[in-house]
C-alpha cells in the first residue's frame, strides 16, 4: 500500500499531516467519494464538520431519486427475504438491475414457488423493460420497453389498475395494461426497481401503484440500492446530520441541499477549492474537470484524471478488513468479515488521523 | 478523585432520603461521606435539587425506522445554531448526538430504545453508538417471526421457546423483549387489516393471546428482570380501553407491562364514540400489582409517530400530516411513518392528552407507572419537561384546559382530579421505578455503591425551565452538563443481558435460515468490533 505527498513517497503520518494543512487552510473543503464504509463514512461527516466544509456520495444522484420520492410522497417497502418467501407476483422496472445487484436471481429464487405463498403455486413474474437476456434469468415475462417510456406506460399500468378510461392505442400500452389483472389478483405482490435506470417521477408513479394497489391486496416495493454503500452512507449521514449527502456544514451547522452542495458543481464553479476523494471500493476517480488540489484515499490502481497532492492507498471493506455496509440482501447494515484479511489501512482510520491532525477549534470557512 | 456536592436538597427515595445533605463520588460511584479526607472538588448546591440521573425506559432514539423518519422529514428538523467548539453536531436536528445531549441536559442517564427489529439491530446499535453522554439498552421485537410462530403452532414447548428467546436476546445484545401487536404484522402479510387479541395469524393458527402467553413466559423461565414489554392490539381506536383490560387480565397475574397505555385509554361514549376511559383503566392497573404501564402522553405540536404497529400505522395513512408515510413490511415484521400533528383544538387530541393526565394522576403507585411520550409517537422527548410541570402543578393543567374543546373536557375526569405529583414521587417514576423494572441495582439511586449518575436542578417554581435545563449532571462521577449544556462528550453503554441457553437453537436456526432464507444468521449479528466505540456493551445480570 502506497503513501504518496507530491508524488514522493511518505509516511502514513506525514501524509495526514500534509492533508490536514491544506484542507484546514481552505476555505470550502470538499469530503467527497465517500465509496466507503460505515465507519468510514461516520469519520469522513465528523472530518467534514470539523472542517466546516461540504460532503458528497459519488452515486447520490442515483440514491437521492428515491429519497426524494420518500421525502415527497412516502415509501412502501418490504426486502429480499420477505420478497423470496412470499411474493407470488412480481413485476421488475426497468434494465440493468442485475448489474447493480448482481445477486438478485440468486437471492430472490423467482422461479420457485414462494415459500409462504398458501397456494404453493408458481410465481407470476414480469419484467418491464429489461435488459438483454434479464428476464430470462429470473424466468420472468418480458415486457420490452424503453427507459423513456416508463414512465407514460407505469401511468397507464396504474390508471388501469385504478379502472379509469385510458387510450390503449399503442401496442406497448395494450401489453402493460395485460399485467394489471395479475397484479390485483396478487396476494403478496412485489415491484422492484433502482434509480440507476428510472428516474423520481417513475418511482413516484410506482408509490402510487402501490398504494392503490394496497386498498385491495397486499403489494410492496423493494428499491435496489445504488452502488460504493450509497445507502449505508445515507444511513449514517441520516443520524449524524438529519440528512442524506449533499449536506454542508459552513455556518457550523448541517444543511442539506442537493444541488449547493452536489460535488461536481462545488468544484467546477470554484466555490469548493480542495478536496478530499475517497473510493474503497471500485478503482473510482473524481469526473470533475477543473483541477483543485487532492487528496486521495483510494484503492490502488485508481486512474486519477491528474495527480493528487496527497495519495494515500486503502483496503476494502469485506476484503481487507471487516466492514459495516448496506447490504440489499438483506435490506439492513450488515457487517462483513474481511475475506482476505491485509496490512492494508481502513479509510476510517486514515479519515480519523487527519481529522486530530487538524488545529483545535473552528474549521476554514 | 472526589467530589462532594453540598448541601443541596437530596431526594432519594430508594434510601428514605429527603432532605439537605450532602452526596460523596468517588471516581465513577457514591460513596459514604469519607472520614478525615478532603474532597478534589466540591460543589456548593445550596438551594438545588438533587436526585440520581433519570432513565426513559421508552423512547425510539435509533434504528432503521428512526432513521427513516429522518429521512422522511428534512423540513422538520433544521438546526439553527452552530455547535460549540467541543461537542460536534450536538446542534444537529435529531441527530444522535442531539439527543444524547439534550436527554443529559435534562437530567437523563439512560434510555431504552424499545422496539429494535432483530434483523436492523446492528443498525439500532450503531446509532446507539453515536449517542453521546446517555447509556443505553435496547428491546428485541418477538412476536411476529415465522420461527416463533411456526415453535408455537408444533407445540415446541416452552424449553425450546426460551432458548430461541435467548438466542434472539444473545445475537441483538438486547436486555429485554418487546412485542408488538402480536401476530398482526404477520396477519397483515396475509392481507389482515384489524387484529384483536383473540384473533388467529393465518396458517399458524396461533391467536394473539397465545403469542403474548408465550412471550411472557419465556421471559420468566430467562429470569429476565425487565418483564415482556407489550404493545398490545387496537391502538388508538375508540372504545379500546376493552382491549387493555383484557390484555391486563391476559397476564394472568403474571409480570407484564403494557407501553404507552395513553394510546389504549378511550371508551366509546359521546356523538364521536371517543371518550377518555383512563379513569376506568387507572383502576385496573392499580387492582393489578404484577402490571406495569408507561404512558405514552400526548402534547400538542408536530410530531412523527413511527411504530412497528404496521396494521394501525397502515390504517393512520389518511391521518398523515404532512401527507406522506412510510410502510415498510420488514423481514418478521412491520413498521409504518406517519407524521402527525396532535393539536389542541382538536377533539381528539384533546381527549388523548386529558387521558395521559387521567393516567398518571389516577394510577397510584409511581412504581408502576413510567414517564413516557412514547417517543416521538405522543411527542418527542424534549417536552418532558412541559409534562414535568403539567403533572406537578393543577394549576398548570387548569391554564391548558381552559384551551381545549369543551366537547373534549366534558368526556374525562381531569378538571376534577387534584393530585400533584411531589418531587419524591417524579423520582420514584423517573429513577427508582426504571432501574427496578430493568434490573439495574446500582442505579435509580444515590446509596454508597450506585452508579454516580447524579442530576441537579434548580429548585425554580418554573418546573419546566427547571427539568429542561439541569444545573449540573454528572455520568459516572463526570460532569458533563452545566446549567443545561453539555460541556465534553463521553459514550455511554448498551446494557444487555446474556441469558444462557442450549446452543443446539444455532444450529436450528442456521438450518432454518439456511433452508428458507439461504443465508447464515449470522450476517445480522452485532459485533462489538463494528460499532467503533470502545467497550460498546455492559452486561446485566438475569436469572440464567
Amino acid at each position: 500500500m502506497k503513501v504518496l505527498v507530491d508524488g514522493a513517497t511518505a509516511s502514513l503520518e506525514t501524509a495526514a499531516a500534509a492533508a490536514a494543512r491544506l484542507l484546514g487552510e481552505a476555505r470550502l473543503p470538499l469530503v467527497a467519494g465517500l465509496g466507503t464504509d460505515v465507519e468510514g463514512a461516520r469519520a469522513a461527516i465528523s472530518l467534514a464538520e470539523k472542517l466546516r466544509g461540504a460532503y458528497d456520495h459519488m452515486h447520490s444522484e442515483i440514491l437521492l431519486r428515491d429519497i426524494d420520492v420518500l421525502r415527497q410522497a412516502g415509501q412502501f417497502v418490504t426486502t429480499a427475504n420477505e420478497t423470496r418467501v412470499r411474493a407470488d407476483c412480481v413485476l421488475l422496472i426497468g434494465d440493468d438491475l442485475t448489474s447493480v445487484w448482481p445477486d438478485l436471481a440468486a437471492r430472490l429464487n423467482l422461479t420457485s414457488p414462494a415459500r409462504f405463498d398458501d397456494y404453493n403455486e408458481p410465481r407470476k413474474v414480469f419484467w418491464l423493460g429489461p435488459g438483454k437476456g434479464e428476464a430470462a434469468s429470473v424466468g420472468a415475462t418480458e415486457i420490452a420497453a424503453p427507459r423513456s417510456e416508463l414512465p407514460s406506460l407505469l401511468a397507464a399500468l396504474r390508471a388501469e389498475v385504478a379502472g379509469r378510461k385510458i387510450h390503449k392505442d399503442s401496442p406497448l400500452v395494450r401489453k402493460i395494461v395485460e399485467v394489471a389483472p395479475a397484479l390485483k389478483a396478487a396476494r403478496f405482490g412485489v415491484m422492484i426497481w433502482s434509480g440507476e435506470s428510472i428516474g423520481r417521477l417513475t418511482i413516484e408513479m410506482i408509490h402510487g401503484l402501490l398504494l392503490d394497489l394496497n386498498k385491495e391486496t397486499r403489494f410492496s416495493g423493494l428499491p435496489v440500492s445504488s452502488r460504493a454503500n450509497a445507502m449505508g452512507v445515507a444511513q449514517a449521514s441520516g443520524w449524524m446530520t438529519g440528512f442524506p449527502m449533499r449536506t454542508g456544514f459552513c455556518r457550523g451547522y448541517p444543511e442539506h441541499d442537493i444541488w449547493r452542495f452536489e460535488a461536481g458543481r462545488l468544484v467546477e464553479s470554484g466555490e469548493a477549492d480542495a478536496a478530499l476523494w475517497v473510493s474503497s471500493y471500485g478503482n473510482e476517480a473524481p469526473k470533475w474537470k477543473r483541477h483543485i488540489p487532492l487528496i486521495a484515499i483510494a484503492t490502488p490502481g485508481t486512474r486519477f484524471a491528474y495527480p493528487p497532492k496527497i495519495k494515500i492507498e486503502v483496503g476494502t471493506p469485506g476484503i481487507d478488513h471487516d466492514g459495516v455496509e448496506f447490504a440489499q440482501n438483506l435490506g439492513s447494515l450488515a457487517s462483513r468479515d474481511a475475506q482476505k484479511p491485509s496490512e492494508a489501512p481502513q479509510a476510517a482510520a486514515v479519515l480519523r488521523l487527519i481529522e486530530e491532525n487538524l488545529k483545535k477549534g473552528e474549521g476554514a470557512c | 478523585m472526589l467530589i462532594r456536592l453540598s448541601g443541596g436538597r437530596v431526594i432519594d427515595p430508594a434510601n428514605g432520603r429527603d432532605g439537605i445533605g450532602d452526596v460523596w463520588i468517588r471516581d465513577d460511584r457514591i460513596v459514604e461521606s469519607p472520614q478525615g479526607e478532603s474532597p478534589d472538588a466540591v460543589y456548593d448546591v445550596t438551594g438545588k435539587i438533587v436526585m440520581a440521573g433519570a432513565i426513559d425506559i421508552h423512547s425510539h432514539i435509533a434504528g432503521g425506522n428512526v432513521n427513516t423518519a429522518r429521512l422522511l422529514l428534512p423540513e422538520f428538523h433544521r438546526a439553527h445554531r452552530p455547535r460549540p467548539p467541543e461537542t460536534p453536531l450536538s446542534t444537529a436536528g435529531w441527530s444522535t448526538f442531539e439527543t444524547g445531549c439534550r436527554y443529559a441536559a435534562m437530567g437523563f442517564t439512560m434510555v431504552v430504545e424499545p422496539a429494535v427489529m432483530p434483523h436492523h439491530a446492528l443498525h439500532a446499535h450503531l446509532e446507539l453508538a453515536d449517542v453521546p453522554i446517555i447509556d443505553k439498552a435496547t428491546l428485541s421485537v418477538l412476536g411476529n417471526d415465522d420461527f416463533l410462530l411456526s415453535l408455537i403452532r408444533d407445540g415446541a414447548g416452552p424449553a425450546a421457546i426460551a432458548d430461541y428467546t435467548a438466542a434472539t436476546l444473545d445475537a441483538t445484545k438486547g436486555l429485554g423483549v418487546k412485542c408488538i401487536n402480536a401476530g398482526a404484522a404477520m396477519a397483515f402479510k396475509h392481507n389482515v387489516r384489524s387484529f384483536a387479541l383473540d384473533d388467529v395469524v393465518p396458517d399458524y393458527d396461533v391467536s394473539s393471546r397465545t403469542i403474548v402467553e408465550t412471550l411472557q413466559q419465556a421471559v420468566m423461565d430467562l429470569g429476565l428482570a425487565h418483564p415482556l414489554h407489550l404493545h398490545t392490539n387496537n391502538l388508538g381506536l375508540g372504545g379500546n380501553v376493552e382491549s387493555a383490560i383484557a390484555t391486563i387480565e391476559a397476564a394472568r397475574g403474571k409480570p407484564l407491562h403494557l407501553a404507552h397505555l395513553q394510546f389504549y385509554s378511550y371508551g366509546a361514549e359521546g356523538k364521536r364514540g371517543f371518550s377518555s376511559a383512563a379513569a376506568r383503566l387507572a383502576e385496573a392497573v392499580n387492582s393489578n400489582p404484577n402490571v406495569t404501564v408507561d404512558v405514552g402522553q400526548v402534547m400538542f405540536r408536530q410530531t412523527v409517530t413511527i411504530s412497528l404497529d404496521i396494521v394501525r400505522q397502515y390504517s393512520a395513512i389518511d391521518t398523515a400530516s404532512p401527507k406522506k408515510t412510510v410502510i415498510f413490511d420488514g423481514d418478521t415484521n412491520g413498521a409504518g411513518i406517519v407524521p402527525f400533528n396532535y393539536r389542541s383544538n382538536n377533539f381528539y387530541n384533546a381527549v388523548q392528552w386529558a387521558a395521559g393526565l387521567e393516567l398518571f394522576l389516577l394510577t397510584n403507585d409511581p412504581m408502576r407507572v413510567f414517564f413516557t411520550t412514547d417517543h416521538p409517537n405522543g411527542a418527542p422527548y424534549t417536552t418532558y419537561p412541559d409534562l414535568f410541570a403539567l403533572i406537578m402543578s393543577r394549576e398548570e393543567r387548569a391554564k391548558k384546559l381552559a384551551e381545549l374543546p369543551e366537547a373534549a373536557v366534558e368526556l374525562t375526569t381531569l378538571p376534577s382530579i387534584t393530585r400533584e405529583y411531589t418531587f419524591n414521587e417524579i423520582a420514584i417514576m423517573t429513577r427508582v421505578a426504571p432501574a427496578k423494572i430493568l434490573g439495574l441495582p446500582d442505579r435509580g439511586h444515590l446509596g454508597p455503591g450506585a452508579l454516580a449518575d447524579v442530576a441537579v436542578y434548580n429548585d425554580d417554581r418554573d418546573r419546566a425551565a427547571m427539568f429542561r435545563s439541569a444545573h449540573l449532571v454528572f455520568k459516572d462521577g463526570d460532569l458533563v452538563v452545566r446549567e443545561g449544556r453539555v460541556t465534553h462528550y463521553r459514550f455511554g453503554r448498551a446494557l444487555k443481558v446474556n441469558p444462557s441457553y442450549d446452543k443446539t437453537m444455532d444450529r436450528k436456526l442456521k438450518t432454518y435460515y439456511d433452508d428458507l432464507y439461504g443465508i447464515s444468521p449470522d450476517l445480522f449479528k452485532v459485533p462489538a468490533a463494528a460499532l467503533g466505540r470502545e467497550n460498546p456493551f455492559g452486561e446485566v445480570a438475569c436469572g440464567r
